[in-house]
Formats: structure tokens, C-alpha cells, sequence
């Protein structure tokens, strides 16, 4: 089966900025095309390495975040390579580039020129902080913008009883930044290739990760446009203006569990019910409660916190939270990552993908598709690209060069 | 220009991971219906923070200015600030999808819709005989997204997922905090709800990129889970290759090699720095700006390597340095210095402070017709040729309830005034 994205041609220049982009528009069904530098891509140093051995090509970072593109090598900095470079962007729909600020006009290709040289090209632009701007040249990682963004403000564990905090806003591990701003390019990117469709016409999107990151946080922006309030963060729940009971317990296990309030009618009766059969409804069942006016106010709200505190104690992490989810109930465990690869939902929606890596002879397990589509495949492999391994594939076959011609280009250092 | 005019998607969402989604194709130009019912509304209509009312505003200095007030109660459910936000640039009317004559016209707006997006649990709409094998007979190549929490397919169906219980299972609230044995920290808003907004929406895009290229519609079920899992990054290739299970580490950088890197205090209530040395160069850099003190001399620090085995005490050195200091100010010289260093924001540093936001105009006034005009966050992405931004085709913040009825009822599906007239009566729209 094709992927939605079946005839797309993207040529991508990326480092950690823009390589989960990349990473979605293979899954999405496009031709990515890695161009990395002789040696390999600077990403390629990132780990957790396979086995712990630091080598570029066992870069558990690049294997995830360049699943299913192909890579060539290509110094672009030479007149040579920026000569080669031309004529692959002629022959690509969109050109991720999320290479340092100013890479590509430094090579004499800006906006104008890469129009000349395809009119019809996508040029997306993954920056910092823009491309323009008094912020322009500051200097970022994942950390930092996740701190000037917002979501670091909003996340982290409860104030003491004054208000106050002895623990720091978190940045939740990891990549998110990169996570974030891929997702938003990707949007933008297929927008502009919809658009192309009516008009025929070629569009540059620049993306600064400072603002992708700063629209994707929640309730602090319009409690302060529109009330001037400020929002507290707490523990495994929504930053907002006044701190609420807790919802994240420990269960015996020694793991956590969440249990979300139910907005819906009846969504109090029915938990009530289901910690009763649990024989851990306390003194909830007391007819006192049954008067809505008797469940207001803070103190209760802590009280029916607690008790489903002692309900989680009581049982294991996996025990008896599906059964609170057939009932309609909010709960689920806090799992690492990896316990997803067993559970039968996943299992059954294929989530995860055996993938070879035959310079190996091994076979390991990935996330696969982000949403299960049935007349188009999301691409399920191949693994990330080897240092210059379409090399010969794409300088011979697609752009014609002589065996000749390819030898040449390696021994003078330009592939 | 907008890249998605033409494009009509009928929209039965709601909160945010399910109306996230329309309004990000609806800053790229498509039109939007979004479909709601006066007796089961968004619970974002009564979420606050609401628009203040004319003589609260008066009280309040530096707010915005407002136009139009013409209701009485600020629980009005036109005044959420939040729904205002999420709805942005769309069109919304008022229908009865419970009443079977709500239903035949729902039909009729599929018949002129491409895609029909909706986030009902899993078998609503196969209830309402508007599966997707009856929408095709309807629209044969009508796109049609289901985002039942954790997937159409599989046990859980019927189970129920919020922004947080994404987190929770998919493992990104685990990967959050400081490390064991303190708890999770988790994530202080639904990232889940933006994250599924953003999935449901490139899912669309791509449903519609692929008709446009091949003439073919097609079904797709969003689960709000995977992606993140998706998201979770190298931590789950880790725990399956090298089987190590993953592990919090707080502000700490896990896989590159980074020190310090964390958040430390600065002067002010609740006032913190994010710095990241993340090599030498840096290293030697972020010590000149500390006024090259003598312990950063030390053997204990000289090497990343070392600074990371020692990374505690650095911590706490940094510390003592950063926490008589001005946050802002700090930042700048670090900055300057060529050190990665920005000040953990709050929502007034970004809206009232930071000038590379306002330069990107992060946030664009539109109007609503009852609250009047708002500042809305625009979408991060700039293009140089379309127009694309959130006010999209309606230019407008989010609708009224029904605002747009007379419009869909009206002029696209071109019932008449007797017509419309009935189905008020019966209770229909």
C-alpha cells in the first residue's frame, strides 16, 4: 500500500530541530532524503548508543528520529557539493532545512534563488527563534526553550502551604521542544503542499521553535489575557490559578496511578460504586453524601481525594484500572514507556513494529504509526539510515553521474 | 490566498485534543462547521477564565479593550476565554444530532463536507447510522476521522482518555520529574490534548493531500495514546535494545553529555534560570560571566566529564551564584556571552515581556461577536505567500453558539425560511 504522502520528494538538512519532522513526513509516506555531512550527521553523536558503544552508527537518537528515510553524504560547503545540492532541491517538493541560522544563504541559496531553481519547491525553515527578531542569535537547547517557552512553568510538583516552591519547574525529558515544533512544521508543510494543488505555486514556512513552544501550553495564556491571574503548577495536574486536590497516588507496587475527575453526570456515583466493590468506598457510602450540598468545598474535595488514595495503595499498578475504564472511570496506570509493548492494545493495533537491522543481523522493536490508517500504509522501515548509504542509489541513478564521476566526487572529499 | 480553500470540514469535536485539530486547519483556510447542541455543550463554554464584564473591566487595570457587550452574565457560555481560543476561526451553528430529523441534515452537510471529524465515544455514530460505510454512501471519497480516546480498534475501546490519561499510559508523565524515589512531576497541562490536536489535524492534512493526488477519501482511526508513545523518544528504543528501563532525571540532560543543565533560583517569588553548558567553549564562557570564582578551577570541574560525576555540588555552586541574581538580567549576559540560557517564563513574561514573541506576533487581536476583541495565539508557522493565520477563513475568534446556523442552513444547504423555521419548533437546530 502507499503512504498518504506517496509522491513527495523532501530533501532534508537537519539536526535535532528538525529531524522528528522529517522522521513524520517518511511515516506519512514521503521520500526523505538525508543529507548528511562526510563523517555523518552531527546527530549521529547523540545517545543512548546501542550496546553503550559511542559510534555514529549505533546513535539510538539517530535511529529513532531517522527511521525510514534514506541518507546520502554531501559536503554542501564545497562549490562542488553546493553545485550537486542545486540540483537535487530542482528535483524535491519541500527542503527541511534546520541547519544553523543563515546555512544555506551563506551558499548563496536564499529564498529568491531557491524559487529560481524550483518554483514549485516547499522551503521549510526550522529556526530557534526566527529568522529576524532581537532574540535572533540567542543560543537554545531542548531545556532552554522549553524554560522561555512556557511548559516548564506550568510543570513540576505542588507548592508548600504558603504558596511557595522548594523544587524547580520541570522540563519534561525529552526532545519535547523538537517534538512540538515537528509537528507544527509537519502541519504547515503538508498545508502548503494542499495548497499547491489549486495554485501550483511553491511557499517558504518558517517555523521559530520559541513560538511553536509557546502556543502549546494551556490554560496560563487565557487565565492571564483575560483575568490578569497567574497559575500555580502541581503535581501530575493542570497548572492553574488555585492549587486542587491531588489525583496522582502510589499504589502498593510502589508505582502511580491517576484517577481524573469525570466530568460527566453521574461520574461521582459511578466511581463511588466502583471503589465500594473494591471494598475501599470509606465512609463515602454514608447517606450524609448523598446530598450533593454535603460533597462541596474544599474539604470534601480532599477527603474523596484520600480515599481514592487508599484505594490505589491497596492494589498493584496494572491490577484494577481497566476495570474502572469498562465502568466509563478516568484511571490509568503511570507507565515507563516500554510497558506499552505487551499491553493487548497495542498488540492488536500492530503499535509497534519489528524492524531488521541487518548490518547487525538484529531485529528490534519500534513505534510505529501514530494513528491507524487503512487505505494508506504509515512506513513501517526501513531503519535509519548507514552514513552515505543511498550514495550510489541517488548519485548514479537519480541525478546520472558516471561510476567515474562518483569516484571522483568521493576522492576529492565532496560525497 | 489560503492553502485550504474549498476545503469544508464538518466538525463534531470538542475540549481540546478533538476541536485542537479543525482549528489548525482552519488557520491554513479550510472552512469549518462546528457542529454543537445547546444541551450538551463544550465543557470549555464554562470554563473559566471568562471575558470580564463591562464594569468589572473597569477595575481592572491593563486589560483589553473591549466592543459589543450585549449579555448580561459573564457565564454567558459565548465568554470562555479558553473556548474563544480553541475555536478560533471557525464557523459554528447549532444541531441536534440526537433528533433523527438532526441526523437527515447532518447528512446534508456531509454531502458538501470533505472530511468529518468527530470525537463521540467509539459507537455513537454508528448508532446514529452514520458510520463511515453509510457517510460513503452519502460522499464517496468523504475523509472521515474518528478520535474515540484510544482507538476505534482494540479492547479498550470503550475506555476513556483526557489529555492527562494519554500522559499517564503512554509513559510521558513517568518520563517527567525529578528522579526516583521522588514521584512523577507529570505535565502541568494536557499535552496530550494539544498533541492530539496536532495528530488528528496532520492526519487530515494528509487524508486530504492523498484525495487531492488520487480522488480517494478514506477512514482513519486517531488514538490519542500513540502518539505518545510516539513521543517518548529514545527512552523506548533504550528499554528495548539495550533493556535498560527508563529512568527520570529531572533537569538533567539524560543522553548528552550537559553540565550544569537545570533550572536554578534567581531573586523574586519563584523566579528560575534554565542554563545549558553543553561543551567547553560554553563552559569557559558561563565562567567568565560568574567572574571566574576560584572553585571553578578546581579539577572537579574543569572536564565535562568531570562536571557531570560531580554534577551535585555544581548544582549547588551555580546555585549560590544565580540566586542573588536578577533572572532577566542574567539571561541576557549569559546570552551575550554565547551561553544557551532563557528564564523559565510564565504566561505574563511571554504575553507582557519577552520582545521575540511580540516581534513573531505570537498573539493576533480577532474579534467574537459577544466578547469583542481578544488577543488568540496565531499558529508558528509564517508563510511567505498564503495567508495563513487563525483567524482563518471567518477572520473572527470563535463563534457565538449558532452564529453561523442562518449561513449553513441558509445559504449552503438552502433550506427555506419555512423550512428553518420548523425545525426550531421541532427542536432540531
Amino acid at each position: 500500500m502507499p503512504g498518504f504522502l506517496f509522491d513527495v520528494k523532501v530533501l532534508e538538512l537537519a539536526d535535532e530541530k528538525g529531524e522528528f519532522c522529517g522522521k513524520l513526513l517518511a511515516g506519512a509516506g514521503a521520500d526523505v532524503l538525508k543529507i548528511e555531512p562526510l563523517g555523518g550527521n552531527s546527530t549521529r553523536s547523540l545517545g543512548p548508543f546501542y550496546q553503550d558503544k559511542d559510534n555514529p552508527e549505533r546513535s539510538l537518537y539517530f535511529w529513532h528520529y531517522n527511521f525510514g528515510k534514506r541518507g546520502i553524504t554531501l559536503d554542501i560547503h564545497t562549490p562542488e557539493g553546493t553545485q550537486v545540492l542545486k540540483k537535487l532541491i530542482a528535483e524535491c517538493d519541500v527542503l527541511l532545512d534546520a541547519l544553523p541560522l543563515d546555512t544555506l544563504e551563506k551558499l548563496g541559496l536564499d529564498w529568491d534563488t531557491l524559487q529560481q531553481l524550483n518554483p514549485r519547491l516547499i522551503y521549510a525553515c526550522v529556526t530557534p527563534f526566527g529568522r529576524s527578531g532581537p532574540w535572533r542569535d540567542y543560543k537554545a537547547n531542548d531545556l532552554v526553550h522549553l524554560a522561555l517557552g512556557g511548559p516548564m512553568m506550568c510543570c513540576g510538583y505542588d507548592p508548600k502551604e504558603d504558596g511557595t516552591y522548594d523544587t524547580p519547574p520541570i522540563a519534561p525529558q525529552m526532545w519535547h521542544a523538537y517534538h512540538i515544533t515537528g509537528n507544527q512544521t509537519f502541519i504547515g508543510i503538508v498545508g502548503a503542499l494542499i495548497g499547491r494543488e489549486t495554485h501550483g505555486n511553491g511557499e517558504m514556512i518558517d517555523v521559530p521553535i520559541h513560538q511553536a513552544v509557546s502556543v502549546c501550553t494551556e490554560v496560563d495564556v487565557p487565565n492571564w489575557i483575560y483575568n490578569q491571574t497567574a497559575c500555580y503548577r502541581q503535581t501530575g495536574r493542570h497548572a492553574q490559578p488555585a492549587v486542587g486536590p491531588a489525583v496522582q497516588f502510589p499504589t502498593r507496587d510502589e508505582r502511580y496511578s491517576i484517577i481524573l475527575p469525570n466530568p460527566f453526570p453521574g461520574g461521582y456515583e459511578t466511581l463511588v460504586e466502583f471503589l465500594d466493590t473494591k471494598e475501599q468506598a470509606g465512609d463515602l457510602k454514608d447517606a450524609k453524601y448523598e446530598e450533593a450540598t454535603n460533597r462541596r468545598g474544599r474539604v470534601f474535595a480532599e477527603h474523596f481525594s484520600d480515599v481514592q488514595a487508599d484505594c490505589v495503595a491497596a492494589f498493584g499498578m496494572e491490577e484494577i484500572w481497566r476495570d474502572a475504564q469498562t465502568l466509563g472511570i478516568p484511571w490509568s496506570p503511570i507507565r515507563k514507556p516500554e510497558e506499552n509493548v505487551e499491553d493487548e492494545q497495542w498488540q492488536m493495533r500492530e503499535t509497534f513494529n519489528a524492524v531488521e537491522h541487518p548490518e547487525l543481523g538484529e531485529t528490534f522493536s519500534y513505534i510505529g504509526a501514530p494513528m491507524l490508517a487503512h487505505e494508506v500504509e504509515w512506513r513501517t522501515g526501513p531503519r535509519a539510515p548507514l552514513i552515505g548509504e543511498h550514495n550510489d542509489e541517488v548519485y548514479g541513478g537519480q541525478l546520472g553521474l558516471s561510476e567515474d564521476e562518483i569516484a571522483q566526487l568521493k576522492e576529492r572529499k565532496i560525497i | 490566498m489560503r492553502p485550504l480553500e474549498g476545503v469544508r470540514v464538518a466538525d463534531l469535536t470538542w475540549l481540546l485534543a478533538g476541536a485542537g485539530g479543525p482549528r489548525l486547519l482552519a488557520s491554513l483556510g479550510a472552512e469549518i462547521l462546528r457542529i454543537e447542541w445547546r444541551e450538551r455543550l463544550d465543557f470549555l463554554r464554562y470554563m473559566p477564565p471568562f471575558a470580564p464584564m463591562q464594569d468589572e473591566e473597569t477595575k481592572k487595570s491593563g486589560a483589553m479593550e473591549l466592543s459589543s457587550l450585549n449579555k448580561d452574565s459573564v457565564r454567558s457560555v459565548n465568554r470562555g476565554g479558553y473556548f474563544n481560543d480553541i475555536n478560533a476561526g471557525k464557523k459554528g451553528l447549532s444541531l441536534n444530532m440526537g433528533h433523527p430529523q438532526g441526523r437527515e441534515l447532518f447528512k446534508r452537510i456531509v454531502a458538501v463536507s470533505d472530511v468529518v471529524v468527530e470525537a463521540f465515544t467509539a459507537e455513537t455514530m454508528r448508532k446514529w447510522g452514520l458510520g463511515y460505510e453509510q457517510l460513503k454512501e452519502i460522499k464517496p471519497d468523504i475523509i472521515y476521522i474518528q478520535q474515540p480516546g484510544w482507538g476505534y480498534k482494540g479492547p479498550y475501546v470503550k475506555f476513556a482518555s483526557y489529555g492527562p490519561i494519554a500522559q499517564a499510559v503512554s509513559g510521558l508523565t513517568e518520563q517527567s520529574g525529578l528522579p526516583s524515589p521522588r514521584p512523577p512531576a507529570g505535565w502541568g497541562y494536557s499535552y496530550m490534548d494539544w498533541s492530539g490536536a496536532y495528530y488528528c489535524a496532520l492526519t487530515m492534512l494528509c487524508a486530504i493531500y492523498y484525495k487531492k493526488r488520487t480522488g480517494k477519501g478514506q477512514y482513519i482511526d486517531c488514538s490519542q495514546v500513540e502518539p505518545g508513545i510516539y513521543m517518548t523518544g529514545t527512552a523506548l528504543l533504550d528499554a528495548l535494545i539495550n533493556k535498560r528501563p527508563s529512568q527520570r532525571t529531572g533537569n538533567r540532560s539524560p543522553n548528552t553529555p550537559a553540565a550544569p543543565h537545570g533550572a536554578y533560583r534567581c531573586t523574586g517569588d519563584d523566579r528560575w534560570i534554565a542554563i545549558a553548558v553543553t561543551n567547553e567553549e560554553e563552559w569557559r564562557a558561563f565562567v567568565q560571566v560568574m567572574g571566574q570564582p576560584d572553585w571553578a578551577l578546581d579539577a572537579r570541574f574543569t572536564s565535562l566529564a568531570a562536571r557531570i560525576v560531580n554534577q551535585d555540588e555544581l548544582d549547588q555552586l551555580v546555585t549560590e551564584w544565580t540566586q542573588n541574581k536578577d533572572a532577566f538580567v542574567l539571561q541576557d549576559q549569559l546570552q551575550q556571552a554565547g551561553v544557551p540560557a532563557g528564564v523559565c517564563q510564565t504566561a505574563q513574561d511571554r504575553i507582557e515581556r519577552d520582545p521575540q514573541l511580540k516581534h513573531l506576533e505570537w498573539l493576533i487581536p480577532l474579534s467574537h461577536s459577544e466578547i469583542g476583541t481578544w488577543p488568540v495565539k496565531d499558529v508558528p508557522f509564517h508563510f511567505a505567500k498564503a495567508t495563513v493565520n487563525q483567524g482563518g477563513p471567518t477572520e473572527r475568534a470563535a463563534p457565538c453558539y449558532g452564529e453561523d446556523s442562518d449561513y449553513v442552513y441558509g445559504e449552503l444547504l438552502q433550506l427555506s425560511q419555512e423550512e428553518r423555521d420548523e425545525l426550531v419548533k421541532e427542536g432540531v437546530i
